[in-house]
């Protein structure tokens, strides 16, 4: 523990950015059982950070924290103190609603509702009370442009969203997040269930996004999280384990943990 | 023993080929036995279907009609038979002739039985008239004005075995045998004759407009049994020469019809002429009273024939109206025979073409042109089956007739039907009565309307409780109170619906009645503060939160239900003073007119509901509960509350499968028979009022179908409502299936 908490303080210097969400001593437990143990870590802003470890390791969960989704699972209880923005996400004045409004999640499975294209944008719009054809029309291009879909889409927008491919669906998933303008997006293994070239389009948007948004990410594919991610957090059993610059983690991990997963030895 | 079985590839192998013919043998007859079900369960409907058909299908059967020629009888061609009649089994007939000769024969082969000669001066016979129905009574006119009255009775005798029956006619004279003189200078040109319990009545016409009618009041000698006739004559001269006389079975109108097509009505307490009513342009040929005496039938001679009856207006006064009209594209009307049985009558003109028709039915039956063309003399058989005929060349001819259901038209079964004794037409469903001469009113219109009205009133009580409890259960409950919840709603299914009728009828009616201001209060009261209640706990900062976990406050709830329930039965009586006047059942009937029945459709709204409440919660509870969880938690994630979640999200999601619940709801809700039975007071009426009964369909047919003859008329109307119900049902399902599979293609997911 002692050894994380160094490890915090020491990152904290080393960051050359801002701060986006600090997780002080973070237990959770599901029922008795205890998921996640006294994280630490410091994620910054408008970066990419790449959560990676085996499965079962609590990465999701954990992810799921940043924007209070574990509250619908009922025997979930939470510990310790997650900061947005400097700005405690699991005090009391809290509107959930707006916390998750400003921090988005994409899913691993593609989840758009059963509505046309245009009204899968719009939603997060509509939801806030926004009902202005022309504002909906301007945002949902906008998202729809910043998510690399509008020219495949722009035809055919009032279609319903599940004539689009897999890959499109997530684009699609993506931009509807963007369209409410968080400050953070949560990316839940977003390719795992995408094939090659829909995974690359993915990533090219997850690089072109990071310059507005605050992306942080699951994912089981090293080379991914190599090739996408600033930062990379590496979780076991529960625990973060190591956390730092992706060059630094991948090429001369710290730890011993580390090195044996990231070289394949477990996994 | 240490035979520890070796696993490995090669055991796999040697058991895969009877395990692969095994598995596909199972495979095979599995897709058969399922497939069968499915047939049979197809062919179980079809064949109730068809079945439905055929009982129904005879009621659209066009009638038919044959002729056959018995023989002829040479006596016959010279003495023309003025008067014929036939009885029940069609075996023996009573003719007149013109000499005044009563004769009865047989209708095999036309051999004379017995006969009696009726003018012992040798007067000939000027006009014959016979009461309306069974009674057999005949009032024979001779030319000198008088007459006499004679019954004809049959007695059937199975003495010489009962393959062997035969029928003993016989004639007497129940009013005397003597002649009566009503027309004293002679010249009689029309006769109408009818008997009732108290009165007998003798209503004759005469050349250059004299009319009179001859008053006889019954008077039985309680000891011996004899009836004395207290006789009184009225008279009346009109200006105009009377073509047709007839007299309602009431004795209180006359009926005069004349050569320029008018039909004058006159009362018969002061022989004062009340009204003429223009009927036709050409004369009026022939009159006759419908069966019961009420309607009249006059034909023209243009071969049209109107039916009239009496209406009271508005201010108590009987004025003639003209019902319907009856076109058979035949000559001028030569006679006018009713059905005895029956509101069906027999229509001849002067060339022999026949035609039947049915008066409620607004139906022409049957047209047929007889063979020997006019006869001289036409017999129906007591029960419409068969027809005979004399001709002027003294040959006979008989008719079967196969006019089973006459009574059965579109429009008397869904139109609105001008019935005798009514003021206007009207939708009536009456299927029978005390008397034979009742006018059945077979109208399916207020039964179609009142089960409407039934599943209306239910669904307005079981679709928002439903709906709403389905919602809250499935996306809003906490998973352990959720499994308490829906197995108890759904155990509600299994309650037989006749406990829940006899409650409704036995329990809540009544109490409903006591109560009606209390219900009212509870209808305001209790939503409105279960609200309330819901509001505070959310703002209130109380202790009692920290121990009430998410999704089980609807506990909380219950308590407060009670006692709200408990306070609005207690607040009524209060306000029913201040806004009511003290009670709000009488209130209502006297400021809005609005009539209250004790077994109404609040009732039955409300019990049916019950019924059909679990059925429609659970089939949308589980479409709710079904909605992908990654669909929500996407909506969630984007910023949106619960509420919004369910309702952008989840339900349009789970619209197919809350919208086959309804629609399932509503097919158990036309179909629901034990509660509508029980607690509708089954009258067949139209009318929305909230607070009146209905009866429905399913209950119509639960209530007669035990009572009805077998094969009658009413018994395949009956069918017909059955498969008017079974239609009803298969489009609103059908519809309902088009419309589901169209919600689910727009909201497949997954």
């Amino acid at each position: 523990m002692t050894q994380q908490f160094n490890l915090q303080t020491e990152q904290q210097n080393q960051l050359p950015h801002q701060t986006a969400v600090t997780v002080t001593d973070l237990d959770l437990y599901y029922g008795s059982t205890r998921a996640l143990q006294e994280i630490n870590m410091v994620i910054p802003e408008k970066q990419v950070t790449a959560f990676i470890g085996p499965s079962g390791c609590g990465k999701s969960t954990l992810l799921r924290c940043f924007n209070r989704l574990n509250d619908l699972i009922e025997i979930c209880r939470i510990e310790g103190q997650i900061l947005l923005n400097g700005r405690d996400i699991y005090a009391d004045n809290v509107d959930v609603a707006e916390l998750r409004r400003e921090v988005g999640i994409v899913f691993q499975k593609p989840n758009p509702f059963p509505k046309s294209i245009y009204e899968n944008v719009a939603y997060g719009l509509r939801i806030q009370g926004m009902n202005k054809r022309r504002e909906l029309d301007d945002t949902v291009e906008w998202a729809l442009k910043g998510a690399a879909l509008w020219d495949e889409v722009k035809d055919r927008l009032n279609d319903s969203a599940f004539g689009l491919s897999g890959g499109q669906q997530q684009r699609l998933v993506i931009a509807r997040a963007i369209a409410v303008q968080p400050k953070c997006i949560l990316l839940d293994e977003p390719c795992s269930a995408l094939d090659p070239i829909s995974t690359l389009k993915v990533e090219e948007l997850i690089a072109e996004l990071k310059s507005q948004y605050t992306i942080i990410m699951v994912t089981h594919n090293m080379q991914q999280a190599a090739r996408v991610s600033d930062y990379t957090a590496f979780m076991y059993m529960g625990e973060l384990i190591e956390f730092g610059d992706t060059d630094q983690v991948f090429t001369k991990p710290r730890l011993k943990k580390t090195e044996d997963y990231i070289t394949g030895r477990y996994g | 023993m240490n035979s520890a079985p070796q696993a490995g590839p090669a055991q796999i192998a040697a058991r895969s080929d009877n395990f692969h013919r095994w598995r596909s043998r199972k495979d095979f007859l599995a897709k058969r036995i399922i497939g069968l079900g499915g047939l049979v369960v197809i062919a179980a409907v079809l064949l109730i279907l068809f079945y439905l058909l055929y009982v129904v299908t005879p009621l659209f059967l066009s009638a038919s009609m044959s002729q056959t020629a018995i023989g002829s009888n040479p006596d016959w061609a010279e003495k023309a038979s003025v008067f014929l009649s036939i009885e029940e089994q069609q075996q023996v007939a009573l003719r007149i002739d013109q000499g005044g000769t009563a004769e009865f024969f047989s209708v095999d082969d036309l051999g004379t039985i017995e006969s009696i000669v009726l003018s012992e001066d040798g007067q000939a016979v000027a006009t014959v008239a016979n009461d309306q129905g069974d009674s057999g009574l005949v009032a024979v006119a001779f030319e000198s004005g008088q007459v006499k009255l004679l019954q004809h009775h049959y007695k059937t005798d199975f003495s010489a075995g009962i393959e062997q029956r035969t029928i003993k006619p016989s004639l007497d004279f129940p009013y005397g045998k003597d002649t009566r003189e009503l027309m004293p200078d002679g010249g009689i040109s029309g006769l109408a004759l009818s008997d009732s319990e108290s009165e007998l009545v003798l209503a004759a016409a005469g050349t250059g407009g004299r009319v009179r009618v001859e008053w006889s009041e019954k008077q039985e000698n309680f000891l011996s049994g004899e009836i004395t006739l207290e006789t009184s004559v009225k008279s009346l001269n009109v200006d105009f020469e009377i073509t047709a006389i007839s007299i309602s079975d009431d004795h209180r109108w006359l009926y005069l019809g004349d050569g320029d097509g008018r039909v004058h009505f006159i009362k018969t307490a002061g022989m004062q002429e009340i009204q003429v009513l223009q009927v036709s342009n050409a004369g009026i040929s022939s009159m006759n009273m419908l069966l019961g005496g009420i309607s009249l039938l006059a034909g023209d001679a243009n071969g049209r024939i109107t039916q009239l009856f009496p209406v009271r207006g508005e201010d108590n006064e009987y004025s003639l109206e003209i019902i319907r009209r009856f076109e058979g594209k035949q000559g001028p009307i030569e006679r006018i025979i009713p059905e005895q049985r029956r509101k069906g009558f027999i229509s001849v003109d002067t060339s022999g073409k026949l035609v039947i028709y049915h008066s409620t039915a607004a139906r022409l039956v049957l047209q047929h042109q007889l063979a020997g063309g006019l006869p001289s003399a036409l017999a129906l058989a007591p029960r419409a089956s068969g027809l005979l005929a004399i001709n002027r060349d003294g040959s006979a001819d008989f008719m079967v007739i196969d006019n089973e259901h006459p009574e059965v038209s579109f429009s008397s079964l869904w139109s609105k039907v001008w019935y005798e004794n009514y003021s206007q037409p009207e939708y009536i469903w009456q299927s029978s009565a005390s008397n034979n001469n009742f006018e059945p009113k077979f109208s399916l219109t207020p039964l179609a309307f009142g089960t409407l009205k039934a599943a209306l009133y239910a669904m307005l009580f079981a679709l928002p409780l439903a709906l709403a409890g389905a919602a809250f259960t499935a996306y809003f409950m906490s998973p352990a109170l959720r499994r308490l919840v829906k197995p108890t709603i759904e155990i509600m299914a299994a309650l037989p619906t006749v406990i829940l009728g006899f409650l409704a009828g036995l329990w809540f009616a009544p109490f409903l009645e006591e109560n009606l201001a209390g219900v009212f209060t509870l209808m305001l009261v209790v939503p409105s503060g279960l609200l309330l209640f819901a509001w505070f706990w959310t703002r209130a900062e109380w202790a009692i939160k920290d121990y009430v976990k998410e999704g089980w406050e609807p506990v909380l709830l219950l308590p407060v239900l009670v006692l709200l329930a408990a306070l609005s039965i207690e607040l009524a009586g209060p306000l029913q003073y201040l806004f009511f006047d003290g009670d709000l059942r009488t209130w209502l009937n006297r400021e809005a007119g609005i009539s209250y029945d004790q077994r109404n459709a609040m009732v039955v709204g409300c019990a049916m509901g019950f019924a059909v409440i679990p059925t429609i919660f659970s089939i949308a509870e589980d479409a709710i509960y079904g909605v992908p969880k990654s669909l929500s938690d996407g909506s969630l994630a984007l910023g949106a509350t619960p509420w919004q979640t369910m309702v952008r999200v989840v339900l349009p999601t789970a619209s197919p499968g809350m919208f086959s619940a309804v629609m399932i709801g509503l097919g158990r809700a036309v179909g629901e028979t034990m509660i509508v039975l029980m607690a509708t007071g089954n009258t067949p009426i139209m009318d929305w009022n909230l607070f009146e009964g209905m009866r429905t369909l399913a209950a119509n047919i639960a209530v007669e179908m035990p009572e009805s003859a077998m094969n009658s008329s009413h018994y395949r109307i009956l069918f017909l409502a059955a498969l008017v119900l079974f239609m009803f049902t298969f489009v609103v399902n059908t519809g309902a299936e088009l419309i589901r599979q169209r919600l689910r293609e727009k909201y497949s997911s997954l």
